[in-house]
């Protein structure tokens, strides 16, 4: 999982860092394990989990369009 | 990582959180290189854990309904209690038969504390099959231990009691509504520093008994999977409770509301209130921490109607 994050942010996360973002994932149900794969522990997103990173891309997505609709002008 | 340290780093974590991800976070580590910047962030997130366990709000929407619920009924007793024995055996019982009113009040009290205990009843018994269901599957005895602390206090409290008042001669219970006021002492019952003594030591024993209780309890409602439960059985308890809180207060207000105007004297006088001080204080003192525990219980409503309406599986 960090190095998945590696690859897609730029920045490896330490792994308290990794566990406290999948604890407070998990407590607010936006996460659930799947069963464990020898030594890797993967997680998927719930119904409300997917939900909420819709809204939050969606946000993020209107941010980048306007942001570059400013440098264009 | 080797291995000693990944066990030193995942011991920083508290109890519930390593017994959740204590193992993969184990496993994560092992294969980490040991930078200093890993040792960081794992030593800098144990203590945001650590904080979060301690304030509670690593507990989950249930979790937390079902701790205030605790705080809110072990309030609620304390309150109870110490109205009770202000009133019981005073002339402030005889005032009660003689006023319909007055008698009344006392009764929304009863009725109030017949619907918490149908309240408490409805949340206790699916909370405790799943809580046992838990520790029979994975034996977990710390969670066994951690529930027996209520009975246990319970039953150290009525050691104590006969205990005392079998030393102190059989004419006297050592309760702390009971030591000192405005009137005379039977001859047979100990001397006024003993009563002291004794009933300080009778207090001390009921308020350690509540927090460890409470503490114990919370530490069990922490570590149970409440996913299984529906809804409904947390929602439907807790809004009766705080509904049955509500009117508790209410009773025990009006009660003194009524007293103040068909038996004054009395609610001003030293017969029957907590460690000699007057009816009227005692009777303050019950209606304030019912006005914490009805704070307590509504909050614990909203947490459960929260949880209903944020859980996946609801």
């Amino acid at each position: 999982m960090l190095e998945d994050i590696a690859r897609m942010s730029g920045t490896r996360l330490g792994p308290g860092t990794l566990y406290g973002a999948i604890a407070r994932l998990e407590r607010e149900k936006l996460i659930e394990p799947l069963p464990a794969e020898e030594r890797r522990q993967p997680y998927r997103l719930t119904s409300a989990g997917r939900r909420v990173l819709r809204a939050k891309l969606a946000t993020l997505y209107g941010f980048a369009r306007a942001g570059l609709r400013k440098l264009e002008a | 990582m080797n291995a000693r340290l990944v066990r030193q780093l995942t011991r920083l974590y508290p109890p519930e959180w390593r017994a959740r991800y204590g193992d993969e976070f184990q496993e994560l580590l092992e294969i980490h290189s040991s930078a200093r910047r890993a040792v960081l962030s794992v030593v800098g997130w144990a203590i945001y854990e650590r904080a979060l366990w301690l304030s509670g709000l690593s507990m989950d929407s249930r979790q937390k309904s079902l701790a205030f619920t605790l705080y809110a009924s072990l309030a609620v007793l304390a309150a109870g209690m110490n109205f009770y024995w202000t009133v019981e055996d005073t002339p402030l019982a005889a005032a009660m038969r003689a006023h319909s009113t007055l008698s009344a009040t006392w009764n929304l009290v009863r009725l109030g504390a017949l619907l918490a205990l149908i309240a408490l009843t409805l949340v206790a018994v699916p909370l405790f099959l799943t809580i046992m269901r838990t520790a029979a599957a994975r034996p977990k005895w710390n969670v066994i231990l951690r529930l027996a602390v209520p009975p246990c206090a319970v039953l150290i409290v009525l050691i104590w009691l006969v205990g005392a008042t079998k030393l102190s001669g059989a004419h006297w219970v050592p309760t702390p509504w009971d030591v000192a006021g405005d009137w005379t002492a039977p001859a047979a019952w100990p001397s006024l520093p003993t009563r002291v003594v004794l009933s300080c030591v009778t207090f001390l024993l009921l308020i350690i008994g509540l927090v460890v209780s409470a503490i114990s309890v919370r530490q069990v409602i922490a570590q149970s999977d409440l996913s299984g439960i529906k809804g409904v059985w947390f929602v439907a308890p807790s809004l009766l409770f705080a509904t049955s809180v509500v009117v508790m207060s209410i009773g025990v207000s009006a009660w003194g509301w009524f007293v103040q105007q068909y038996a004054a004297y009395d609610f001003h006088t030293r017969n029957g209130g907590l460690f000699t001080s007057t009816n009227f204080t005692s009777w303050a003192a019950s209606c304030l921490v019912y006005l914490l525990a009805t704070a307590t219980a509504v909050q614990s409503a909203r947490s459960a109607l929260h949880g209903t309406g944020s859980s996946a599986d609801d």
